[in-house]
């Protein structure tokens, strides 16, 4: 086993991390930068080292100065996390050069499935269903892929090679808007990945976004632990997850069809350690690969419920070289497990980030819970990295109990000083369609859905009301107070005092 | 005192007898409000039902959080009430309006002019932040007579990025 783990990223992820490393008994070391020195991951970990300043291009994707602290400090292992280096083939090779255990796939296996094109060849050569589209054919130039788009036929989406994010994702509808669409994504992929290739696929209408992970060591077992659903999104951003899928449900079939392509499709680019097969599923439940990552996923936690096995400490296995200890019959889903991303933004202003001082946070409890959180009480909220600040994951036997729980969790959960996205959730989970579970991928619109309220909760805006009035009210009366010239209030009221400074 | 709240379309006239009696839409209600202060929550006992509540003043409106819902609150106090009606209408809000950096970022785009026309809800600038770009908007109609920033510009929180008039 390893003598010592550095982790090469920050925030929840990082704690995530350290937390198995504890249960294994392995030392762990953080890396962190100027905006970091407070954070969490620092604090849990055996030991931390300055990287540098709070841009992430100075600190958290610096990799050779990450291999630098790891061998001065004595790591013989890196855990990457999710983003930043994560995926990059180099940083794999780098590590492998510097006799340093990359916890992750091979570079050849991040290379191949980093290339859009290069993977969805790579994959459909071995019998996996990918969307139609141009891939194969190498980097075609916009007068071909003009001729070739009708074959494809509309409605299709114009992808840049080396994606990612939806940055450079066009939709097109006909023919006719497909020229000015095609210069813009070449410019966009261009600026955004320094990459202005591009391919053509297919637009599947209605479809959901259904991802399988899979675990593969270094002895050629390669097993898969079910689905995760992930179409609720915005923006390309996923913001709630569950397993199993509710498409799914019951039908084993299509769920063990599903999983036995994503081993092949893995196996494609001899994969190693813990990956994910992210596919596409239209409304006749048919299905077709959409891209590998090559990483830990943030979602991993529901996973985790469901199958009992702890992702993290399977990757630190995988990595040491130990064999699988569970075969493919041995994975059997228990229950149903939900997680919501938890993000420091204003769900009722557009979704803007929300940065400050965290003054308050009161995190839910109970059977059934798990948060995975980066932040506490007095932490600062940077600008300089995403938004998400905990997952809340919740496990019960069925999904509507499952969904009555994390309801409870979320009225639970209390974050003071930043704005937080728990109130989106909640509107979520009162959706009726969403409860059907009957949503793809465009469900999520730009606007909060409305609160529907409910039998319990019929009371609750006149509450808000009175709460908002008699804050108001002492607010008048304690300016009041002013104007008399200080004179002490003696009633009762003074109790509101502080509220202003403190919720602020 | 007597006060007038609303919820989106919703109105409630809410007036406090005392410290422990509230009357709502005229009917009476038992009140106790304590404030946890370590906790920065408000503990409030209506006719016995037990709410615990977080409130944050922004731009004049209450944003109530309850039981992890959020509601926006407008409130008129009887004058206030009065000196409207009086008035003929709801005051059309008027004079300069400076947008200001919600948070530190990089300006992306501004796809206005000085001299442009806008209408409430049109996007003034784009401003990366959290590896999100985030659309700013204009609170209500005016005419843009001052742009303070140019695309690219590393911009602090608070700082001022445009004029409305």
């Amino acid at each position: 086993m390893f003598k010592k783990i550095l982790i090469a990223n920050r925030g929840e992820i990082a704690v995530r991390v350290i937390r198995s490393c504890r249960e294994l008994d392995i030392p762990t070391a953080a890396v962190y930068s100027d905006a970091d020195r407070h954070s969490l991951h620092v604090r849990y970990a055996d030991e931390a080292y300055y990287l540098g300043p709070s841009k992430a291009s100075d600190s958290y994707l610096r990799g050779d100065k990450i291999i630098e602290i790891a061998l001065e400090c004595g790591a013989d292992a890196i855990h990457p996390g999710y983003g930043f280096l994560a995926e990059r083939a180099d940083f794999s090779q780098a590590c492998q050069e510097s006799g340093i255990t990359f916890i992750g796939p091979k570079p050849s296996a991040i290379a191949a499935m980093g290339d859009k094109q290069v993977a969805r060849n790579t994959v459909s050569e071995a019998g996996v269903p990918v969307v139609l589209g141009t891939e194969g054919q190498g980097d075609l130039t916009d007068e071909e892929l003009l001729k070739i788009a009708p074959e494809i036929g509309f409605p299709l989406l114009i992808k840049p090679s080396a994606g990612g994010g939806g940055k450079g994702m066009r939709e097109v509808r006909n023919l006719e808007e497909m020229p000015g669409l095609l210069t813009a994504s070449r410019r966009e992929a261009e600026a955004s990945f320094g990459d202005g290739n591009i391919y053509l696929e297919k637009l599947i209408q209605g479809a959901r976004h259904i991802e399988i992970q899979i675990l593969a060591d270094q002895h050629g077992n390669v097993i898969h632990l079910g689905e995760r659903e992930c179409s609720i999104q915005r923006r390309h951003q996923k913001l709630l997850e569950e397993a199993p899928s509710p498409f799914i449900g019951e039908n084993q079939e299509l769920r063990e069809a599903m999983g036995a392509v994503a081993v092949q499709a893995a196996r494609a680019v001899d994969y190693l350690n813990a990956g994910t097969i992210e596919f596409l599923v239209d409304e006749d439940r048919n299905y077709y690969f959409l891209e590998m990552n090559t990483r830990l996923q943030v979602e991993h936690p529901v996973t985790e419920a469901v199958t009992g096995i702890d992702i993290i400490k399977e990757q630190i296995r995988i990595a040491a070289g130990q064999p699988l200890r569970l075969k493919q019959e041995d994975i059997v889903l228990k229950g149903w497990a939900m997680e919501c991303r938890i993000n420091a933004e204003d769900p009722f202003k557009g979704f803007m980030p929300s940065t400050g001082t965290i003054t308050q946070s009161l995190l839910p409890a109970g059977p059934g819970i798990r948060v995975d959180s980066g932040v506490y009480s007095g932490f600062e909220i940077s600008p300089y990295y995403d938004a998400l600040i905990a997952k809340l994951i919740v496990h019960e036997e069925t999904r509507n109990e499952t969904i009555t729980r994390m309801k409870r969790a979320l009225e639970e959960y209390r974050v003071i000083g930043v704005r937080t996205n728990i109130p989106f959730h909640l509107a979520l989970l009162e959706d009726p369609e969403f409860l059907a579970g009957d949503f793809d991928t465009q469900f999520i619109k730009d606007d909060v859905p409305p609160f529907s309220g409910g039998q319990d909760n019929q009371s609750l805006p006149e509450v808000a009301a009175l709460a908002a009035v008699l804050a108001a009210h002492q607010k008048t009366q304690s300016s009041a107070v002013l104007i008399q010239g200080g004179r002490q209030a003696t009633s009762n009221w003074k109790w509101l005092g502080r509220w202003e400074r403190t919720t602020k | 005192m007597k006060y007038y709240a609303s919820i989106g379309e919703k109105e409630y006239e809410i007036e406090i007898l005392s410290e422990t009696q509230v009357l709502i839409d005229g009917v009476p209600h038992e009140i106790d409000l304590k404030v946890l202060r370590q906790c920065q929550s408000l503990s409030l006992l209506v006719d016995g039902r037990s709410y615990d509540i977080n409130i944050y003043q922004d731009n004049g409106d209450w944003d109530v959080l309850l039981r992890g819902r959020q509601f926006s609150v407008e409130i008129d106090d009887e004058r206030e009430r009065r000196l409207r009606l009086a008035a003929g209408q709801v005051a059309r809000p008027t004079g300069r309006y400076v947008l200001t950096a919600p948070m530190p970022g990089l300006v992306i785009d501004i796809p206005v002019g000085e001299g442009d026309q806008v209408s409430k809800g049109d996007v003034l600038l784009i401003l990366e932040s959290m590896k999100m770009q985030n659309e700013l908007t204009a609170p209500r109609d005016g005419t843009v007579t001052r742009i303070e920033t140019k695309v690219n510009d590393n911009v602090e929180r608070k700082q001022d990025l445009l004029v409305l008039e």
